[in-house]
């Protein structure tokens, strides 16, 4: 989801960026402060309210903040300014993990707790938390996908890109799902590449149609596949009877599952990963331990399971027509 | 060299096939064209379907319509690589605009507002090309950048999805619409006839006014079209002018079709467009290039581009494919140009 991320939303917000004043963190009060990809848009928008709500209940000075353009220079001067400012934990959510290993590394040189969000390659931190398996994630589209199809007839697979590491899992968790469970269904083409561009995905589908009449489900990867493709079928006239399912969010895929041209979508609410990066923050610097299958209070993570750095909870989102606008963002 | 004026009489003895075709490029396209599509016509018979033309015009909407504004330029002999910058703009700020202040705006008007935009940014790229001499690469490599720079750093972010009413029924207007025997609706948008209108008018500016002429000459030879007593920088601010109107025009018609005004949208497509342009005959160093040439370039590239699924070529192989094709093509090209 990393790169779609970069597209959701609403608008930028320029807003000063840092939180004004240093606070002297009384006892077991912790300054804690999130650097979130890119501040005003719907996704980290919908993370600051996990933020607050973590401030609130557990009385830390836990803030947000982030660059006004998704840019991984300006997220590690942001991260390089808090430094000085020595909070007792940064939560990020990395545009470029790999950009921010140096800085990350300071921050930790000086007794700063760091704890990443999506950067389950992250070398200098001392917790990634990830909302799911990628893998569990795709099959369970797959799930919902077969389910829809009646477990049998065509299907075709987009992703955003065939280097896209997440995508890739999501589609082949999918694929591999469909193999092993619902044999009367079957994949044509090759997973297809949409550069997470709605109108590449429309195009793609377009030709799906065209190539296989009888084809009866979608399943994208991108945030804009799922729209490219409700919009080919709403126009095709063929919303009754085919399935499309997708990674995507309520803001982008909405009004296509009004319409009944995309069946559900799935994703994971930046709400409840902001609150339990800060919960994992607060945990370290309170001494306590972080174990496999332990209950992190947040649904989703309460069983979550711990390899190496990488926290990951079974925090699925599945949405579609009847509860979409639950989700704002 | 053909004549400044463009491509001379067609009819000056054309003693072979091969030296008609060296004079008429666009039928080196067509060539490609009906090469290409029996091709894909045998490997797969769906190609000649009702369903398959009706998609390809429709695709070719968008391309056809930036790709007019592109001939405009390089018929004059430069180049522009921030028309898809000066779309999304155009795209961006109208939607936006329109949403805040008056979301029942007809449509009329917001084409209006994208034109006016497109027109302005495509004007500062011709005055800095005229005033400062700098290569109209360099000047629309950087406009590019600052173009989506500026829309992306104080316009937006984010993605609308929920368009102004005019611009979402014109999205969905249809000319045509019929449905196959597989249950499928196959409909032409009303969006082609922006493209008709566009083309003819680009052929009556380039083809029948004084205007067009000043282009290819400034094109065929800077130096003597200057001596000829063509005012060049007027030339150059009318090819990126219009060019960027037509961008502007493009944009609009683009989100309004894809039903989302995307800020991150279009830059990085300039090159399949610029691809078209060449290969319906226009040459990158100016003086050349038609109309109906440039029509065929798109439904040329169009087709490449949207019958890899039906071809059964997988999707690690796709762009060796549309690659190794614009290559064939363009050698062929290369070779009328060292006869001609």
């Amino acid at each position: 989801m990393k790169r779609s991320v970069l597209v959701i939303g609403a608008v930028s917000l320029v807003t000063s960026g840092l939180v004004g004043g240093a606070v002297f963190a009384q006892a077991k009060k912790y300054d804690m402060v999130t650097v979130v990809k890119i501040t005003g848009i719907n996704w980290f928008n919908r993370m600051e309210q996990g933020v607050k709500k973590f401030a609130t209940d557990t009385k830390m000075n836990a803030t947000q903040t982030g660059p006004a353009q998704a840019d991984a220079a300006q997220q590690a001067a942001i991260i390089e300014d808090l430094i000085a400012r020595r909070p007792a934990a940064i939560a990020v959510v990395p545009f470029s993990p790999e950009t921010l290993e140096p800085v990350l590394k300071k921050a930790m040189d000086r007794g700063i707790v760091v704890v990443t969000h999506e950067a389950s390659n992250q070398k200098n931190t001392m917790w990634d938390v990830e909302a799911f398996d990628n893998t569990a994630f795709g099959a369970r589209l797959m799930d919902r996908l077969s389910k829809c199809m009646g477990g049998s007839g065509k299907y075709a697979v987009f992703v955003g890109s065939l280097t896209s590491k997440t995508h890739n899992e999501w589609a082949d968790g999918g694929i591999n799902r469909q193999k092993a469970a619902y044999k009367g269904m079957q994949m044509v083409a090759t997973k297809q590449e949409t550069y997470d561009d709605a109108d590449k995905a429309y195009e793609r589908a377009k030709e799906i149609l065209r190539a296989y009449p009888d084809i009866k489900g979608f399943q994208g990867s991108a945030s804009t596949d799922v729209a490219g493709i409700g919009r080919a079928i709403e126009e095709a006239g063929l919303a009754g009877k085919t399935c499309v399912y997708g990674t995507s969010l309520p803001s982008i895929a909405g009004k296509y599952l009004d319409t009944g041209a995309v069946d559900g979508i799935g994703f994971w609410d930046p709400a409840d990963a902001g609150y339990v990066m800060n919960k994992v923050a607060q945990m370290v610097l309170d001494g306590k331990k972080i174990t496999n299958g332990m209950n992190l209070g947040i649904k989703g993570y309460n069983k979550v399971s711990v390899k190496g750095k990488v926290i990951t909870g079974q925090a699925f989102v599945d949405v579609d027509k009847s509860n979409y606008k639950q989700y704002p963002f | 060299m053909s004549g400044l004026l463009g491509e001379p009489a067609a009819a000056r003895a054309p003693s072979s096939t091969w030296r008609s075709l060296t004079r008429r490029p666009e039928l080196v396209t067509l060539l490609l064209i009906v090469a290409l599509s029996l091709t894909i016509g045998l490997i797969n018979d769906r190609f000649f379907s009702v369903q398959n033309g009706v998609d390809l015009l429709r695709s070719s909407i968008r391309t056809g319509i930036f790709a007019l504004g592109v001939l405009t330029v390089l018929a004059a002999g430069g180049i522009d690589v921030s028309f898809t910058a000066i779309g999304v703009f155009a795209l961006y700020v109208t939607t936006k605009l329109t949403m805040s202040v008056w979301p029942d705006a007809p449509f009329a008007l917001m084409a209006l507002a994208s034109l006016a935009i497109g027109l302005g940014l495509g004007l500062v790229n011709g005055l800095i090309v005229y005033r400062f001499r700098v290569p109209s690469l360099i000047v629309t490599i950087g406009t590019q950048y600052v173009y989506r720079g500026a829309l992306l750093a104080f316009v937006g972010t984010a993605y609308i999805t929920d368009l102004p009413r005019a611009m979402d029924a014109f999205g969905r207007a249809t000319l045509l619409q019929t449905t196959t025997a597989d249950g499928i609706r196959v409909s032409l948008p009303a969006a082609f006839l922006v493209l008709v209108a566009v083309a003819l008018l680009t052929w009556y500016v380039l083809r029948r006014t004084l205007l067009g002429r000043a282009v290819y000459a400034v094109g065929g030879s800077l130096p003597i079209a200057e001596r000829l007593g063509f005012n060049v920088g007027r030339v150059l601010l009318f090819v990126f002018g219009y060019a960027g109107l037509l961008a502007g025009l493009g944009g609009l018609v683009h989100g309004a079709m894809n039903r989302q005004a995307n800020p991150f949208d279009l830059v990085g497509s300039e090159l399949d467009i610029i691809a078209a342009v060449v290969l319906g005959g226009a040459r990158v160093t100016g003086g050349t290039g038609s109309v109906p040439g440039t029509l065929l370039g798109v439904v040329l590239v169009v087709i490449i581009n949207n019958s890899l699924i039906l071809m059964g070529v997988p999707s690690t192989w796709q762009k060796v494919v549309i690659g190794a094709i614009i290559l064939v093509a363009s050698g062929i090209f290369a070779r009328r140009s060292a006869t001609a």
